[in-house]
């Protein structure tokens, strides 16, 4: 390769049209909040338009729902399992929505090449906090569907709906958080599909336990000590993890 | 800190390249790429397909990490690092892609939105290249689509500029358009990367690096 020089343009003036190097470069929190609401608010509005992650999950919750009522039924399992059954089907259900939409958070901004100018304009964090907004808001949609339709195909008794509730909306976004993470980890790699749910084995099975086992609470009137606690503790540690490290996998 | 104050005796605005290194697996693509670009200037990169130009315009924009060498971006007299670059560069590229389903000024909103300006400066450079802001991005044709580039390239001033092949898909009305925006661009004393791998003509360009492709990437001798 060569360097040849031309004359050198003699204009250097003062850059009116040009704005100073300050802004954006470190961001202030009502800053990166506005950053994080924008990218959440695009994601709706994306989604909206194509609704490909609402009907991926909302077939997948369906068919599987359907699936377990049909096999299963009511009367399908006896009373006294059905405690220790049904709060596990349900989060299987939820888990396997969750995996068919969610990943595609960051790989369809990579397949669309939109990817590049997210990189340029955004803070890394906001764009992870953004994402993980939408992703729980879309799982919370799905579950105000689902779980409503799942206790009343199987019969399910809520001896605590506070305690449901909790289940739901922590155990959803620990889900959301460690899909989106992972989704961020997975879309930079080749074998994206292969890769989510080799990563999100051992990170969601902690999860899944401590969510099956506060809906089983909810269900059965007696949460066990310490449940609610290491799951508020997971859902932190992956929010802490995950501003730190998505970052690193964001950017080169 | 994203900035630091630059030493008083360099230009207020600099982009020095010394030797920039940056392969794909064994593939070297660049190697040892050194160049230096000051206030209205252009740096005109040309070379064959595979030659390493838009590599070199990925590594500028901090998209890609050099393997070796540096990157020094002076602005208004503070140097940037890799992060602050990556948010005060206007880039434009072919693997470049706004969001298919919202509309031009949708997609120009969103970014004004997380670069904290306000959505008119969005709107005035759709009217200014003539990008119909009702219609979907997706539904754009591809030289509107590359104006549509342009347009968020430019929403927030940036002072370099990375273009590679700025020109291609457009109409004489657009590219007219578009070049007269880079001479505005260059006349308040911002900079130009332009990447091309046929002879193109510009104006105030400083230099012309010659990139040529590694034989391995060619597959020739």
């Amino acid at each position: 390769m060569s360097v040849e020089t031309d004359a050198r343009g003699a204009d250097a003036a003062s850059a009116p049209a040009l704005s100073a190097a300050s802004p954006a470069t470190t961001a202030p929190a009502s800053r990166w909040l506005a950053e994080a609401l924008a990218v959440f608010a695009k994601d709706w509005r994306v989604e909206l338009r194509s609704r490909h992650a609402l009907h991926t999950l909302l077939l997948f919750a369906v068919t599987t729902l359907i699936t377990v009522s049909v096999a299963l039924g009511p009367l399908g399992v006896s009373s006294s399992e059905r405690l220790a059954v049904l709060p596990a089907l349900l989060w299987v259900i939820l888990l396997f929505a969750a995996a068919a939409g969610l990943p595609r958070a960051f790989v369809h901004e990579e397949e669309t090449h939109t990817a590049t100018a997210l990189r340029l304009a955004a803070t890394p964090s906001a764009v992870f906090a953004g994402k993980v907004l939408y992703s729980a808001s879309l799982l919370f949609a799905v579950e105000a569907l689902l779980v409503p339709l799942y206790v009343a195909v199987m019969q399910l008794p809520v001896a605590s709906l506070g305690d449901l509730l909790l289940a739901l909306g922590a155990g959803g976004l620990g889900l959301a958080l460690a899909s989106t993470l992972l989704a961020a980890i997975a879309a930079q790699a080749q074998g994206r599909a292969a890769l989510f749910p080799i990563l999100a084995f051992p990170i969601l099975l902690p999860l899944l336990l401590l969510a099956i086992e506060l809906t089983r609470g909810a269900v059965g009137g007696a949460v066990g000590d310490g449940v609610v606690a290491n799951l508020v503790l997971y859902d932190a540690t992956m929010a802490v993890a995950g501003l730190m490290l998505f970052p690193l996998v964001w950017n080169p | 800190m994203n900035e630091r104050p630059g030493d008083p005796a360099q230009p207020d605005e600099l982009l020095e390249l010394r030797g920039l290194v940056r392969g794909f697996g064994r593939v070297p693509v660049l190697a040892g790429v050194s160049a230096e670009l000051r206030a209205g200037e252009v740096l005109l990169v040309t070379g064959k397909n595979g030659s390493g130009k838009s590599t070199l315009l990925r590594c500028l924009a901090g998209l890609l990490r050099p393997q070796a060498g540096t990157i020094r971006l002076r602005e208004a007299g503070v140097e940037l690092d890799a992060a602050a670059r990556r948010r005060r560069v206007g880039y434009v590229a072919p693997d470049l892609s706004l969001y298919e389903p919202l509309t031009a000024a949708e997609n120009l909103a969103f970014f004004c939105r997380l670069r904290g300006i306000a959505p008119a400066r969005g709107d005035e450079l759709l009217a200014r290249l003539g990008v119909p802001e009702s219609r979907a991005a997706g539904a754009l044709s591809s030289g509107m689509r590359q104006r549509l580039r342009w347009a968020w390239a430019l929403l927030h001033r940036p002072r370099l500029l990375l273009l590679d092949e700025p020109f291609q898909n457009l109409d004489a009305a657009g590219e007219a358009g578009l070049r007269a925006l880079l001479d505005e661009h260059l006349a308040a004393g911002g900079m130009a990367v332009v990447a091309t791998p046929s002879a193109l003509a510009l104006p105030r360009v400083a230099a012309t690096l010659a990139l040529d492709a590694p034989a391995a990437l060619l597959g020739a001798a």
